[in-house]
Order: structure tokens, then sequence, then C-alpha cells
């Protein structure tokens, strides 16, 4: 799946600021196409056009928000960063709680941006799936690294890509408290960020593995210190 | 109060009453008598201890007669006699009848002096103590009444003030809830009817404040938008122009490079400058594993991670502002470095429920005088002023006294021993 050239979807309303960022980003070597609306950006995402995808959430008629609702609501697992000038909070829990994997503010500098991309883009293991390597099973929970599977009671999980990572990150250190910095680190790159990325991908998680999100027998947080995965 | 003067002047007054009555009948008595001792002794041989015996005077009376300059009474107590003042005696002697209080060594008693033929004088000496006795039992009464009034009043005034005062009460609560940031405190509108109009004007000031404050936010947000939005393209299209600096020419490249350089010092102080807008908002506490996240920001600034010291006994997590906690130790080691030859230790304690955080620096150190200015917004150091080219945005310093501020703790500096600057930022209410 993986290609040499990534190619990036673009969905931001200011002209110049998407002409500017296609300029940049094609200068980092990135494939890169630019649409001023999400009707324009979820329709060429129907086939499948982009490996990232870069979303503003003040867009003319479909907004950000609704547009990565419905790129999650295809089982379409593109990462999605959100650029956008809004810092507000409510803002970024509601851009991720839509199923965006990173939100940065502009304005954001071209390495930062890249990072972010590299971050994202990164597979956890490109060797084919084997039964060889046994699943984490935490009870009715089954983590399969290899093949990319999440089961819950038998059945498999949909889950995104960040999600995923974020799951196999807690289930190899089963039983022990990680860092929501660490998490931060490790699943996204980041050095210092927003923890609220952890928090709200956690939420996501236990909706998804859990019978109860509001009490999670399986990931747990750990007050003052971060969150484990148990059986 | 009240009933303490009313009872006082009830006293005085029963008083004053019953002396007076009790003098005027004492008088009256005294003349009556002085009329029958008159006439027993003007015969020759005159039994005057008989006469004086005749008089009816009950045992609270003692007559005594001065006769030919001898005293005569019915006892052979000479205490009555003792106990009639000289000054009396010389005016009755000149032949004017007198009265006067006495207080003798039997009790307070009134002496009636009537002057009779030929220097003889007949004196009275009524006994008070009876009288005196009622008017303690009833002063004792009076003030009794007037202790338990007392007591009654101030216990009902206490309870009334207690009961008007509650209302008020609560409305320094919400303000001191809504000064704290709280804007969603309000009166309850259906406690008191007598205070709606307060409630009703004081939650619609609220009302009026918390709005004005949340256009004031987002008048903040659309600035931002403004602003976060050109500032975006000039990032981008700078950095196409940086990536080809090797194919412009040397002029060119120099501006490309002035262009970028200042658009990075532009994107920091706006974004310092919406977080000093904010930064007067309560601090969202949480626990916080500050020794992590101290060494996670020496890393993301490329310094060590063993400048991070948690003194010994110092609590590993603090009940601290994140975001606020990363910005305070950020720009104090961006500070330390463009000004103070880079941070030499951050040191992390606490003192009881009181948290500090130094940075230590091995620059010049910062004069006295300079000590206070410095965390004020726009102010930027003497040396880097001088250099010119200083890639601060003169808001980091008053950012983290505004944070230690929403700690309600401060920010200080101190020498460093060694030479070179501490900055001390105190934050309060640390303990989970």
């Amino acid at each position: 799946m993986m290609r040499k050239v990534t190619a990036v979807l673009v969905i931001e309303d200011d002209n110049r600021i998407r002409l500017s960022l296609v300029l940049a980003l094609e200068d980092e070597g990135y494939t890169v196409v630019g649409v001023g609306t999400a009707e324009e950006g979820l329709l060429l995402q129907g086939r499948n056009a982009a490996d990232v995808a870069i979303v503003d959430l003040m867009l003319p008629g479909i907004d950000g928000f609704e547009c990565i609702r419905q790129l999650r609501e295809r089982d379409d697992d593109v990462p999605i960063v959100v650029v956008s000038a809004r810092d507000d909070k409510a803002d970024i829990v509601a851009a991720l709680e839509a199923g965006a994997d990173d939100y940065v503010v502009k304005p954001v500098a071209i390495e930062e941006l890249t990072a972010r991309l590299r971050a994202l883009q990164r597979r956890l293991r490109t060797s084919a799936p084997t039964d060889d390597v046994p699943a984490l099973v935490f009870g009715d929970l089954e983590v399969r690294p290899e093949a990319g599977e999440v089961r819950f009671r038998g059945s498999q999980v949909a889950v995104t890509r960040t999600e995923f990572r974020l799951l196999c990150e807690l289930a190899e250190h089963a039983g022990r408290v990680l860092s929501r910095a660490q998490l931060l680190s490790r699943v996204w790159g980041y050095d210092v960020g927003d923890e609220r990325l952890v928090d709200v991908h956690v939420g996501r998680l236990r909706n998804k593995i859990e019978d109860d999100s509001g009490a999670p027998r399986h990931l747990v947080t750990v007050r003052g210190l971060g969150y484990k995965l148990q059986r | 109060m009240l009933s303490a003067c009313l009872a006082l002047a009830s006293y005085q007054l029963i008083r004053t009453t019953l002396l007076d009555e009790r003098e005027r009948t004492a008088v009256r008595a005294a003349y009556f008598n002085a009329t029958i001792v008159h006439s027993g002794i003007s015969g020759d041989q005159p039994d005057v201890l008989e006469v004086l015996r005749s008089l009816d005077t009950g045992s609270a009376r003692q007559p005594v007669l001065r006769l030919d300059g001898r005293w005569y009474a019915r006892g052979a107590d000479s205490a009555v006699t003792d106990a009639i003042p000289a000054p009396l005696r010389k005016i009755v002697e000149g032949g004017r009848p007198a009265v006067q209080r006495i207080g003798s060594a039997s009790g307070p008693a009134v002496v009636v002096g009537v002057p009779l033929t030929g220097g003889t004088a007949f004196y009275q000496v009524d006994s008070l103590a009876e009288l005196d006795g009622t008017v303690r039992t009833v002063g004792a009464v009076l003030l009794a009444v007037a202790l338990m009034t007392t007591a009654a009043g101030g216990g009902v005034g206490w309870y009334a003030t207690r009961r008007v005062l509650r209302p008020l009460g609560e409305v320094t609560r919400a303000a001191r809830d809504i000064a704290g940031g709280d804007l969603t405190a309000r009166l309850d509108a259906a406690s008191d009817p007598d205070l709606s109009s307060l409630t009703r004007s004081f939650n619609g000031m609220v009302d009026e404040l918390s709005g004005r404050l949340e256009r004031d936010r987002r008048f903040a947000a659309d600035v931002a938008h403004e602003l976060r939005s050109p500032l975006q393209t000039l990032a981008a299209s700078a950095s196409v122009l940086t990536r080809r600096r090797d194919t412009l020419d040397e002029r060119s490249a120099a501006a490309a490079s002035l262009v970028s350089v200042e658009i990075q010092r532009f994107q920091v102080l706006v974004n310092d400058l919406l977080e000093l807008a904010r930064s007067d908002q309560p601090a969202q506490r949480e626990p916080v594993a500050v020794a992590e996240l101290a060494r996670h920001v020496c890393r993301s600034r490329r310094l060590p991670e063993d400048l991070v010291i948690l003194v010994d006994g110092t609590p590993q997590r603090w009940h601290v502002d994140r975001k606020r906690f990363r910005q305070m130790l950020g720009n104090l080691l961006d500070n330390a470095v463009q000004h103070g030859g880079g941070p030499v230790a951050v040191r992390l304690g606490a003192e009881g429920d009181r948290c500090y955080l130094e940075v230590d620096d091995e620059g010049p150190g910062v004069p006295p005088a300079d000590r206070d200015t410095v965390f004020g917004r726009f102010v930027r150091g003497r040396a880097a002023t001088a250099r010119g080219d200083s890639a601060g945005t003169g808001l980091g310093l008053a950012l983290v006294a505004q944070h230690a501020a929403a700690h309600q703790g401060g920010a200080v500096i101190l020498d460093r021993p060694g030479g070179g600057a501490r900055f001390r930022v105190d934050l309060l209410g640390c303990a989970p």
C-alpha cells in the first residue's frame, strides 16, 4: 500500500493559503491536490485519491467537522490533520471527536506540518500478516499488531490507523501505565504537544472496545499518570 | 441598651421618690414628737427619759434630746448621738430646724433637728436601713429585668441581623465565585421574595458580564483567525523561498531570510498575545507529573534533560494547569538561553502547599532595579536591545507572571549563589 510518493489532499477555502501550502508541500516531495470545498474533497477521496488529508474547519457549505465525520462514516481510515486558525479547546475536541487524527493551529511551519504528516503516515510494521505471531489477548479483547486487526467479543472492530497504533502501544506494554506524554511521543511523534489528542483518541477507542465507555474495563485511566490496558 | 437605661432611670426615680417620701414622714413625725417632748419637759422636774420613752417611735426611729448641754436618749448607746453631724447641730442650736441624710455605722439614716426653747434641741434619727433594703431589692429586680431584656434583645437582634444579612452573604459568595472566574454562579431567585429585585439585578449584571467576556473571547478568536490566516500563507511561502535560497541571487537570498525570520517572530508574537489575552482565566488544575513534563520541555528545546532536579521530599505530582506550567518553564528556559547564557539548573521543590519552580542561569544576572519591570509587557533585556537581534517578543516573562498569578502565586528574580540569575515561580494550592 505504501506508495513512493505520498499524495496529500488539501481542503482549504482560502485560495492564497491553499496555493502556498500546495507549493510548499510539493517542494517537500509530496503530490498535492488542493480543493476549496469539502464537497470536492469528499468526491476526490471517494476514489481514495490521497494518503493523508489536510482539512480546514471553516469551509463554505459542508464544514470541516462534517467533512471529517463523512470520511470516517465511509470507513475511510485516511489520516486527517486539521489545520485551523481556531484554537478553542471546544473546536479542537470537536474535530478530534469527529475523527481527526491530529490538530495544528495556523500558522504552522512547513517543517512542523511535514513532521506531523510523516508521523501519521508511519505504519506499524510492513511485514505481511503471519499466524506465527500470537495475538495480544485481554479477555474479550484481541489485538493483532501484525495483521492490523482488533477483535472485540470475537468480531472485528473498525479502528483508524491512529487508534490502532495507540492501542498497539498500550497492548505492548500490557498492565503498565503509559503517560500521555509518552503516548504523544510514540504515536504522534510529538516531543511536547497537546495531551487532549491522547484523551480524545482514548475516548474514541473506548467507544469501540468497551461495553460501557463510561466505566472502562480494559483501557483504564490512572489518575495523574496516564493510561494502561488490562484484562 | 434601651432596657438598661429604662431600668436605671426607673431605679433612680423609685429611689428618690421613696427617700423623699420617707424624709417628709420623718420631718412630720419629728415636729409632732418635738411638740410632745416640749410639753413634756416644760414642767419643773421633768423626767426626760420617760418623756422620750413615751414617744411612739418604733425601733427604726431614735429620739434624742439635747438639754442644758447634755444628751438624753432612750438607750445608753452613744452611737445615736455620735451620728448627729456637727454642722446640723450648729444650725439647730442657731434656732433653725434642719434635715440631713447621713450614712451612720448602722446604715443610712435621716436626721431631723428641731430647736425647742432655751437652747434645747430635739433630734430624731430615722434609720433608712429598711428602706435601703427595699430600694436595693427593687434595684436588683430591675437589674435582672434589664439584663434579661438586653440578652433577649441581643438574641432577637442577632437572629434578625443574620436573617437579613444572609442574602448579602450569598451575594458575597456569588460575587467571589464570579471574580474567581465561575461565570455560571447566580443567585437563587426563589430563596427570598423580599430580595427579588436585588437578585434580578445581580443576575442581570452577571449575565451582562459573562456576555461581554464571551464577546471579548470571540473577538480574540476573530482577531486570531484574521492574523493567523495570512500568516499561514506567509509561512508556507517563506519556506518555499528558503528552500530555493541557493538559486536566488545574493541580495534576494538575504531578503528572503529576513522575511522568514521575521515571520517566525510574528508567529510567536501573535501566539503570545493571544495567550496573554486569555491568561486571566482561572487555571485548569489537574495532577501533573512535573519532573517528566519538565524533562519533555527541555528535550523539545534541545536542552539536556538532566537539568531538571526534583528536590528531595517534593511530591511527584502537582495540582497545576499543565499547559500553563509547560509555558512558564518554556518561557523561562527561552529567557535563560537568550539573556542568561543558557540554563544551568531547573529545580522543582515544595514547601507545604506552595510549590516552586526555579530556573538558574550563568548570565550577568538582573540588576535589582530591573527585577520588577522585566515581568512587564514588551520589556526586553538590555543586552538584547543593544544587540538588536532579540528573538523574544517581550511577552514571555509577562506570561510567566500571569500564569503564576492564575495559580495564586508569583514570579521573582533572585541572585543565584555563584553568579547569574535565578528566576523563581511560586505556585499555591499544588498539593493534590
